[in-house]
């Protein structure tokens, strides 16, 4: 009779964690990335944000990038979330101010997990960048559009202190050349 | 089945500890919800107000932010200095600005009668503004925080006093 009874609280117990872990499973493959998103700015409590863009960076990572701050838009972030058994977590975030006053682009390096991000915001004329490095590598950078225009470099090899960065417009003609440095320490 | 009284003891015993122990543990979780939500929205407000960067590593108990002063920072706070070399009456907190302990600093800007006493103050030394005319505390907060000139001759004031250079004429 005791032997029963252990054998119905054990199998009780093991439905249970079975049943558990499909229930999460089931939860996360059916959570929306922009609901997480959503969620964890609310949590953060940047206020009217806008997202520029949503990059994964593998089935379970993801990059967003937003600026918050009405009526400015002057805080650029960037945030790493990351699926777990609890669904969509947050990993980090920066912040970088960069205000556009007499600029044609602002830029600033950060790290996140592994990764080294360049991004800043850029005026709404220009539709293409092209970087070039002291080495002679080249990048061509995504650009983002929400509130302002934003662009952003997702580098896979070294980060470089300083390139010259090409804008061009919509009909490929150049709208203005620059050469942007970049604090491969911050925030130290 | 039926139970002895001594189990029916220490069911209840065990069922009561538990519910203490979870009521314990979600007023707990409660709270520190709580007051990370209140910090979260301090950085908020001081990032933005300060032009700060912010890093945040953990935005759960314990929470983990940390904030780093930009070019934006340092015009608000060299507007606050040069104010308070001439009038020391107004607090510039150097060892919190110096330990980018920002709450702190942003606390010794919210004495609105130090502001307002400063401010008609500096409208008595300027030949500027005519007999009568005067501003709110909230013109030199604004002009500290903002840079904005929001009463009548804050801007011209402030440059009598030396305090804001001369425009350039074309």
């Amino acid at each position: 009779m005791k032997k029963k009874k252990v054998i119905i609280v054990t199998m009780t117990i093991i439905l249970l964690i079975v049943i558990s872990y499909f229930g999460f499973q089931l939860v996360n493959q059916n959570q929306d990335i922009e609901d997480a998103i959503e969620q964890e700015l609310y949590e953060l409590k940047h206020t009217v944000e806008d997202i520029y863009a949503i990059e994964f960076l593998d089935d379970d990572r993801v990059l967003v990038f937003y600026s918050w701050s009405f009526p400015d838009y002057s805080n650029f972030g960037v945030m790493e979330l990351e699926k777990t058994w609890r669904g969509w977590q947050f990993v980090e975030a920066v912040s970088n101010r960069m205000e556009m006053k007499n600029a044609w682009l602002k830029g600033v390096y950060v790290k996140i997990g592994d990764r080294a991000i360049l991004r800043g915001p850029t005026w709404a004329s220009v539709a293409k960048i092209e970087i070039i490095t002291g080495d002679g590598r080249e990048y061509r950078p995504e650009i983002g559009k929400a509130e302002r225009n934003i662009w952003y470099l997702i580098l896979d090899d070294a980060p470089f202190e300083e390139a010259t960065f090409i804008l061009y417009d919509n009909d490929g003609e150049v709208l203005h050349e620059e050469v942007l440095e970049f604090d491969l320490n911050w925030p130290e | 089945m039926k139970l002895s009284l001594k189990y029916k003891v220490l069911m209840i015993v065990i069922l009561s500890v538990f519910t203490a122990f979870s009521l314990y543990y979600f007023v707990t979780k409660l709270q520190q919800e709580q007051a990370v939500t209140e910090a979260l929205i301090d950085y908020r407000n001081i990032t933005r107000e300060y032009g700060l960067d912010a890093v945040y590593k953990s935005k759960e108990y314990p929470i983990e932010v940390e904030l780093y002063p930009t070019a934006h920072t340092e015009a608000i706070l060299e507007r606050w200095k040069a104010i308070s070399e001439r009038y020391p009456e107004l607090d510039y907190p150097k060892a919190a600005i110096e330990a980018e302990d920002w709450l702190t600093v942003e606390e010794s800007l919210e004495d609105t009668d130090v502001l307002k006493e400063v401010v008609d103050q500096m409208y008595e030394d300027s030949t500027i503004p005519p007999e009568g005319a005067g501003a709110s505390f909230t013109t030199l907060f604004n002009y500290i925080k903002y840079h904005q000139y929001d009463t009548q001759y804050i801007e011209e004031v402030l440059i009598d006093l030396g305090i804001e250079p001369l425009k350039e004429t074309d």
